[in-house]
């Protein structure tokens, strides 16, 4: 980065949610000594996202659990702003302007802005979104015996409201547009095991529904409209039909875009050499990948503040972590190790279903790519080692499941 | 809400960290809520990743299936006393308890 503050700037971060709390901490305990700004358009101190879609849903907990406490931002001498929202970049005098009215000076910025969930192009007081604890309380309202939940969407979000649904004891329809379900995320044999659960559950799936439509009843939504015409009943609807990444601000400011996100390089910055981006609002391009692409989950967030703040210390490597992500429904523990390849040749491990299986993608080199494991926590632990390790595997230890996954390397030739 | 209590938790480096905890909050809460360096929780305790890992001091229970299988294949290997410590429920005779987190985390 030019002109670098060395380690005594002033860094501003704009949103705190896991990824941007990640950098500040990462930049505090790798010894930045500077000033460092996070800066939240929400009202309560940062919180874990991940439970929102599952057990908070059928628990009556107020609150979600904070990310930090608030010790933590002060021990670590980060000045934390609540309902601050960024309204514009000015990076020609690097400052950020806020809703407030206030002007805030930066040597490095980073955005951590996050994504927005897509919404129905009808509004109502009962057709809900989830990605914050707003929503996430909302729904959870809905969710009672007797009420009939419309899910439209069946991705992980759809999914996992569909499994908190039926704890709570409402009735479900989900409607998937595609033929399958997360059909860019897992192999269809380990669909194919979820959605088994979810029929046995009361689920009442329909695939291939083609795109549906709120029927509304003065500020209520009453039914949803199927693409033949025909209207199904229901007491509230939740829309998990994805996100857009937050880069109105980037976008604003003259950064450059890309895949939906605001393009970065390996370092994770921006077009501006004192701006990065990271989260789910950043677009990215893996090694090896060809095209930049936008990671939504805990572990992006996560690794990528910790690598945003290491670029900041000095470090030099580029950003190449290894994607995971995880998935709970019901007791069905749905864990994934690098990007995804649904469709390429794979690899049983373990006989499909709730007992316990995974499903692993090799390359021509045999060394492991991707791996998907259905309540077989272990798989996914060594499957993360092997990825990143990129070493070849012997495909016949490691499709077998009396064998640790960990020690299917192939004999050095 | 009962009485806090103090975990510590001490690097390979020898570094203590002490903390506040509160009985019915998981160790892994309480390091993460006070920004322990090398303890993640990153799953926010539900058993899916591992970067929690800790060397337990003794008396404090043995893993469950799945934390055993977990624990397996963490990045630092594992020994006799790894936990993941968001298995591992804060209680009031846990006061001054140390636990010590693997290097590479």
């Amino acid at each position: 980065m030019d002109g670098a503050p060395g380690m005594a700037g002033h860094v501003v971060i704009v949103g705190a949610s896991h990824a941007g709390v990640q950098a500040a901490q990462s930049l505090r305990q790798g010894g930045w000594s500077g000033p460092i700004t996070l800066l939240s358009a929400e009202d309560r101190l940062p919180y874990q996202r991940p439970d929102l879609s599952k057990a908070f849903l059928t628990e009556d907990r107020p609150d979600a659990p904070p990310l930090k406490g608030l010790p933590f931002y002060e021990a670590n001498d980060i000045a934390l702003k609540l309902n601050c929202r960024v309204t514009a970049i000015d990076r020609a005098l690097r400052r950020v302007h806020t809703d407030s009215g206030e002007t805030l000076g930066y040597d490095r910025l980073i955005l951590a802005t996050g994504a927005t969930p897509r919404r129905l192009s009808a509004a109502a007081e009962n057709i809900h979104v989830l990605r914050d604890l707003t929503d996430a309380r909302a729904l959870r309202k809905a969710l009672r015996p007797g009420q009939r939940l419309a899910v439209i969407g069946g991705g992980f979000i759809g999914l996992e409201v569909a499994a908190a649904a039926r704890k709570a004891g409402a009735g479900v329809i989900l409607f998937e547009a595609a033929p399958r379900c997360l059909a860019r995320a897992l192999p269809a044999v380990a669909t194919g095991v979820l959605l088994a659960r979810h029929r046995a559950e009361g689920v009442d799936l329909r695939l291939a529904c083609g795109p549906v439509a709120a029927v509304l009843d003065g500020t209520r939504a009453r039914a949803l409209r199927l693409a033949d015409g025909r209207e199904i009943r229901c007491d509230a609807v939740v829309a998990g039909i994805g996100c857009t990444a937050e880069t109105g601000l980037a976008q604003a400011a003259g950064l450059t875009l890309a895949a939906g996100g605001i393009a970065v390089d390996a370092a994770l910055v921006t077009s501006d050499p004192a701006i990065q981006a990271i989260g789910d609002c950043a677009a990215f391009t893996p090694p090896g990948a060809g095209a930049p692409l936008r990671l939504e989950s805990i572990q992006n967030a996560a690794d990528q503040g910790r690598h945003a703040a290491a670029v900041l210390l000095g470090a030099a490597t580029p950003f190449a972590a290894v994607p995971w992500f995880w998935s709970h429904q019901y007791d069905l523990r749905l864990q994934m190790a690098g990007f995804p390849c649904p469709d390429a040749p794979a690899l049983l491990r373990g006989t499909p279903g709730e007992a316990g299986f995974s499903v692993l993608h090799l390359d021509a080199r045999h060394r492991l790519v991707s791996a998907v494991s259905l309540n077989a926590a272990a798989d996914h632990m060594a499957a993360r080692r092997l990825i990143a390790a990129g070493v070849p595997l012997d495909p016949a230890r490691a499709a077998d499941p009396g064998q640790p996954l960990l020690h299917a390397q192939a004999d050095a030739a | 809400m009962p009485d806090p209590i103090t975990l510590i938790f001490r690097t390979a480096a020898g570094t203590e960290t002490r903390v506040p905890a509160t009985p019915g909050q998981s160790v892994m809460e309480a390091a993460v809520m006070n920004g322990v360096a090398g303890i993640e929780g990153e799953c926010g305790g539900c058993l899916s990743c591992a970067t929690c890992h800790v060397f337990a001091p003794e008396g404090l229970g043995t893993p469950g299936p799945d934390e055993d299988a977990m624990l397996d294949c963490t990045e630092v290997e594992r020994g006799p006393r790894s936990r993941l410590s968001c298995q591992i429920a804060v209680t009031a005779a846990m006061d001054g308890a140390v636990f010590d987190i693997p290097a590479a985390e």
